[in-house]
Order: structure tokens, then sequence, then C-alpha cells
């Protein structure tokens, strides 16, 4: 369980970060003093399952939130935005009105 | 309307299968009168799309090798071969090896599904899910 929240984390990483060696290599060694500094975590106490919580969230916002932005001439950037880069329409807009884009609730709380 | 749809394409599928046969047949009568030229196009237009994209075991076992061999984390580069198992003679953790997967992963330009990376735990696992991979390069 905990195996396969690290295979998405660093799968969302290699998304986010595509093409950019350094900050990618960054998350990974994030990512794994993360996870080593849990290590003593047994499986399927409370603790644990926080944990795990936790880096399904960190992974679903670096895969849908987060997008690379290169600079071009003066102030503008351009912006990559990929197939999982989250999307709202209209309707998503209307419907959320006086809320976050995170319904309300906190993300990676810690 | 729907067994109208169904007579139809049964029809149409009829009125095509001797031209099928024929077609079929056509190099074999060829065969048996020399003088007849088929065109090249004509026997290039059977394609089998079943081969591999050739990748052979040595080369597999040779990238993963080479991958593991710039894996900082494995202890004793020694113990590496064709049968190293990740844990007992590599000294990696459950987390290397999810590493060391996805690396294999980006070596051969695949994704390997959470069920069967969990079951990489040597090389020769390794070589031999990459071998079934029609679409690994």
């Amino acid at each position: 369980m905990a195996l396969v929240a690290y295979r998405n984390l660093l799968r969302s990483a290699r998304i986010a970060f595509q093409g950019d060696a350094n900050v990618l290599s960054a998350a990974r060694v994030e990512v794994r003093k993360n996870f080593e500094s849990n290590r003593h975590l047994q499986t399927g106490t409370e603790e644990f399952q926080k944990q795990i919580a936790h880096a399904e969230e960190v992974a679903k916002f670096l895969r849908e939130n987060v997008v690379q932005g290169e600079a071009t001439e003066g102030d503008n950037y351009k912006i990559r935005i990929h197939e999982h880069t989250e999307r709202g329409d209209n309707e998503d807009i209307k419907k959320n009105k006086g809320k976050t884009t995170l319904g309300g609730t906190k993300c990676c709380s810690s | 309307m729907f067994r109208t749809a169904l007579l139809r394409s049964a029809r149409s599928a009829v009125r095509a299968a001797p031209r099928c046969q024929a077609s079929i047949a056509r190099p074999a009568r060829a065969f048996a009168q020399p003088k007849q030229i088929i065109p090249a196009a004509y026997v290039q237009a059977v394609r089998s799309y079943a081969s591999s994209a050739g990748l052979s075991q040595d080369e597999v076992q040779g990238r993963i090798m080479d991958l593991l061999k710039n894996f900082d984390k494995v202890q004793d580069a020694s113990k590496l071969n064709g049968e190293s198992h990740f844990h007992n003679d590599l000294g990696l953790d459950s987390l290397d090896t999810v590493e060391v997967v996805m690396a294999i992963e980006e070596e051969f330009s695949i994704e390997i599904p959470d069920k069967e990376a969990d079951a990489i735990h040597s090389v020769k696992q390794a070589v031999e899910y990459i071998l079934r991979q029609p679409d690994a390069h």
C-alpha cells in the first residue's frame, strides 16, 4: 500500500516536473525523505492511514494542480498544460461559487 | 431493423468471401504459371503485426544491468548478474525496488501497472516482463 502510494507520487512528480531534472530530482529526494521519516509506522494504524492519504493528496495535487511555466520574452510565461491538469468549465465555477477550488477542504494539511 | 442489417451484412460478407479466396489463391496459381507476373506490392499487402519489437534477451538484460550499475544504492555491485535479487543480493529495500522498476519503465518507454510492478523483485523477473511487452523498446 505504501509502495503503491510511493510509486504514484513518483509518477506524479514525473508528470509535473517533466524535463526539469533539478526540480524532479529534488522532488524525488523529498518524497523519499518523507517516506523514510515514516518508516517506523505500523501498517493499518491510524497514523499510517493518515500519512498514506497525505501522500495520495500530494500526488493528486502535483498531477492536477501544478503546471510548469517557462519564461519567454518580457514578463510572459509559456505554461505547459497537460492531459492531467485539472480544468473546470463555466458550470463548475458556478457550482463552487464562494468556495475554493478544493471545495472548502484543506489540502495537504501538515 | 436489426434483422435487415444483419442480413445485409451477411450478404455482403458472402459476396466478399469469394473475392477473398481468389486473392489468396492467386499466388498459388502464379506459382503454377510462372509467366504471370505478380506486382510486388500485392505480396506485401499481407502484413504481419505479430512480430515483437525485436529486443533480444541479452540486450534487455544488459540495459537493466547497466541501469542497476548506475544506481547508487546498490551496495555490492559484484553480486550483479542476470539472476540477482534486488533485496537479497543487491541490498535494496522496497522503496529502492520501486525506484528501480520506475527507472526500468523509463528505460524501455513503457508503463508497468502496479500489480505487475509489485511482482518484479529480481533482474530475471524484470527481463522476463520486458520481453513479454510488445511495445517496449
